[in-house]
């Protein structure tokens, strides 16, 4: 963060915070005060929920706060007690690893979030149901504009900091931001249900009520942690196992980045986009069954080895056929698959090939091989463009080359990473590899013009 | 038939039902008891998969919510009714689609019949009695159906997080459904809005289950490349791998040390791939050579007790397993009998394959070796 965005992210959550202040400074000298039992109890159900909830998801973090803080509303409504909804909503804010690392704006911000929400929330709350005996019809109808009021509250605080923060445009950040506030509307409702137990059974409901939230927290940890222990480790053994050539080491963890960034570019939904990572890592394992005296050879290959070294996509498919979740996507690692027609009806076809075919061609055309050296990215740039919507897909291209130029990244002759080590080809050698083998190659082409296209890795 | 299209159809035949016992009796119990009889049934098709034991239907929280809200007769009826509709809507053979619908239904009625009893015992005030009551009909549920799932798999499975989400959601459906000592209630939303943490639950096992199933897929695929390569028999990982776990079980390896077995035998011939190509290109590899470099390799990952396993400067008894079963593999690749190649293993030098996992090797298949032996000794 710079530091004209930090003392304005700065000077807006002190802002908001004294704001918050004095709102609380307001309604505690208004009263009434609520009674101490209930509004210890919905605090700590607060703290809880936020701090055992909030590592998963955003959106069950939020959806816990309207919880808590509907809940507190049902509770308080007979003496409409507005400093009992602001306190158990500012407890929302006490998230111990901000504590513990002392990040005190992201303190100050959600401290003064959860009340600023809530109130004006509260009292749509208390306006639709009034003081007096409500039916629980009534209830659950006012739970959802308290629940509007609350997320827009929420989408502007928040939307406003990632705004300052990170320099996007406030109408993108809301656009993206405003779409995940849908879940709170079903929490509110559930906080309707906690009130109403609360009230007719105090504390004796609340374990029970606790005890699903927490199962469903306990596996979803569960499923991050495996998920990303799973991931590390195809990294890992991929990794390994493509080290034992120079030449294409680091490939398959380049090529899953660059998936990742186009997918991301084009909107792809979270779980897909898993999937296309992992495909990605994966798109050349068939490789490892070739020898290495044909990948790295640097003339014309035979028939023969043409015909061995070609096997290589077969066997990557059928690895990728055998793993149900990228059995979808394993015509990722075939040429043919990936290759773009444009006459051809793609709809309803996975994109996801055409992502990996851009992202491996444009990691083999920057990064040295056996054959020649790394292309500058202005020529891979050029390549990709001159083949779109002949042989890549061309969303998949702008997605890439847009998405590289925001990230301010730079790959290619003069950037490489990774083969430092290796003593690079004098260039305008013929091919071999994976990569000069799709029938138009031409093979005695010169370094600056045998890419592109025809560059497999 | 796709599970999203098998709950629509429970959807719209529960909403028809609902419809018509309205028109036929407006405001009446009717309506309340076709609605919770589709909830049932949809919480048959919706079911929680923890890892490592039988799937456990959402179905058990609805049927708590009919034991306390109806009569014992309209609870039998609509339970029954629930479990038939699933039938023709439930994945498999028909013979096990009405044997796990008559499972559920016989762990309906003993939850039917401990609330029952429970909710006579006139040692407390109503809400305790009523709480007791229900938890225990949602525990008599689970253990019934638990026991036929014993009955089949003869392994006790590891109750936890998912029966009490079960039971303790049931229960707050059921006493929102109908609250105790006139309490307020709020029928049918309660079964609603409860349900979503158990939603939340469904779906958070549900992706474990996948990412399980793809992490263990992408161990088996990874471990048929050495074979593509040419560097072991077909399917040796996998037969290796089998056999392994089945000689670990028999010797009381714990669930966990079985799956790191499991994993290193499928992994082990992956360190070929990994040598240096041009320091191994005009020389043999040695099988310890592939050997550390697997471990090396698997140590750096989460899978570093599978890695111990393969090393040779450790002697963990999966280890010695795996040695032994995969030499036994390669001498039955050889054409050798399961007698020739169990005595073959037995006569090699002592230090070479652990005598307790040969015995146990022997016992798995069979081959008799070790009797002869302590017979002719």
């Amino acid at each position: 963060m710079n530091t004209q965005r930090e003392t304005s992210v700065t000077a807006y959550c002190v802002g908001l915070a004294a704001l918050a202040a004095a709102v609380g400074v307001f309604l505690s000298v208004r009263g009434p005060w609520p009674l101490v039992a209930p509004l210890v109890t919905l605090a700590l159900l607060h703290v809880f929920a936020e701090n055992q909830i909030t590592d998963l998801t955003a959106d069950m973090a939020s959806g816990a706060g309207v919880m808590l803080c509907t809940a507190a509303m049902v509770v308080f409504r007979t003496d409409q007690s507005a400093i009992g909804v602001w306190l158990v909503a500012i407890a929302g804010g006490l998230y111990y690893p901000h504590l513990r690392h002392w990040q005190w704006r992201k303190l100050l911000f959600n401290c003064a979030m959860f009340p600023l929400a809530a109130v004006p929330s509260a009292a749509m709350f208390w306006t639709i149901t009034g003081g007096g005996k409500a039916s629980p019809g009534l209830l659950l109808a006012a739970a959802l504009p308290a629940a509007l009021v609350y997320s827009v509250v929420n989408v502007v605080l928040v939307c406003v900091v990632v705004t300052l923060d990170t320099g996007q445009r406030l109408r993108d950040v809301i656009s993206v931001g405003s779409r995940e506030y849908l879940v709170y509307y079903p929490f509110a409702l559930m906080g309707v249900f906690l009130g109403l137990l609360y009230l007719d059974y105090e504390l004796a409901l609340v374990p029970l009520f606790l005890v699903p939230i927490l199962v469903a927290r306990q596996a979803f940890s569960s499923y991050l942690a495996l998920k990303r222990s799973h991931e590390a480790t195809v990294r890992i053994l991929v990794g390994a196992l493509e080290a034992k050539d120079p030449y294409t080491a680091g490939h398959a963890e380049r090529v899953a980045e660059y998936a990742q960034y186009i997918g991301l570019e084009l909107g792809i939904p979270a779980n897909r986009l898993e999937r296309l990572r992992l495909a990605a890592l994966m798109h050349d394992v068939g490789k490892l069954v070739v020898p290495n005296h044909l990948l790295n050879k640097p003339g014309k290959l035979t028939a023969e080895e043409f015909d061995i070294v070609r096997k290589h996509e077969d066997v990557s498919v059928e690895i990728l056929t055998r793993i149900d979740f990228l059995a979808p996507v394993a015509p990722s690692a075939t040429s043919e698959a990936a290759h773009f027609s444009p006459v051809a009806d793609d709809r309803g076809q996975p994109v996801e090939p055409h992502i990996v075919a851009v992202a491996d061609a444009y990691d083999a055309m920057t990064s040295t091989r056996s054959y020649r050296r790394a292309l500058s990215q202005d020529i891979a740039f050029a390549e990709l463009r001159k083949n779109s919507g002949r042989q890549f897909h061309p969303r998949v291209v702008d997605a890439l080359i847009s998405s590289l130029r925001r990230r301010g990244e730079v790959h290619g002759a003069g950037h490489e990473l990774y083969v430092h080590h290796v003593s690079a080809p004098s260039g305008n050698l013929g091919s071999a590899g994976l990569g000069d083998l799709l029938p138009d190659t031409a093979p005695n082409a010169s370094a600056d013009t045998v890419a592109g296209p025809t560059v497999r890795s | 038939m796709r599970t999203s299209v098998r709950v629509c159809v429970v959807v719209a035949l529960s909403l028809l039902g609902a419809a018509v016992a309205e028109s036929v009796n407006p405001g009446g119990s009717t309506t309340a008891l076709v609605l919770l009889a589709g909830a049932v049934a949809l919480g048959e098709l919706v079911v929680l998969r923890p890892p490592h034991r039988a799937p456990l239907p959402l179905a058990y929280a609805f049927m708590l919510v009919l034991v306390r809200a109806e009569s014992p007769f309209e609870c039998f009826v609509a339970i029954a009714a629930a479990e038939l509709l699933v039938v023709p809507l439930r994945n498999g053979a028909w013979a096990d689609r009405a044997t796990q619908s008559g499972e559920h239904f016989v762990a309906g009625m003993a939850a039917l019949g401990v609330y029952r009893i429970a909710i006579t015992v006139d040692a407390l005030t109503p809400t305790p009695r009523m709480l007791i009551a229900l938890a225990l009909a949602g525990v008599a549920a689970i253990l019934v159906h638990e026991a036929f799932a014993y009955a089949r798999a003869r392994r006790i499975p590891p109750f936890g997080g998912a029966d009490l989400a079960l039971v303790a959601s049931g229960m707050l459906m059921a006493i929102g459904f109908r609250g105790v000592e006139a309490r307020e209630s709020v029928g049918l939303w309660s079964v609603v809005l409860f349900s979503i943490p158990l939603l939340a639950a469904w779906y958070s096992f549900e992706r474990l289950a996948v990412i399980s199933r793809t992490s263990q897929q992408t161990i088996e695929a990874l471990s048929v490349v050495p074979e593509l390569a040419g560097l072991a028999p077909a399917g040796h990982a996998a037969r290796v791998a089998t056999l392994s776990v089945q000689v670990g079980d028999a010797m009381g390896l714990r669930r966990r040390e079985l799956d790191d077995l499991r994993a290193a035998a499928l992994l082990h011939h992956l360190g070929h791939l990994c040598l240096d190509a041009e320091e191994v290109r005009d020389r043999p590899v040695e099988p310890a050579e592939v050997a550390d470099k697997g471990a090396e390799i698997l140590r750096q990952t989460d899978l570093a007790n599978a890695g111990d396993l393969l090393a040779n400067d450790g002697v963990p008894v999966g280890g010695q397993i795996l040695r032994a079963v995969s030499a036994f593999d390669d001498l039955l690749d050889r054409d050798l009998s399961v007698r020739a190649a169990m005595d073959a293993l037995y006569s090699g030098p002592g230090f070479l394959y652990d005598s307790r996992v040969l015995d146990a090797l022997d016992r798995v298949v069979g081959a008799g070796v070790a009797t002869t032996l302590v017979s002719a000794g």
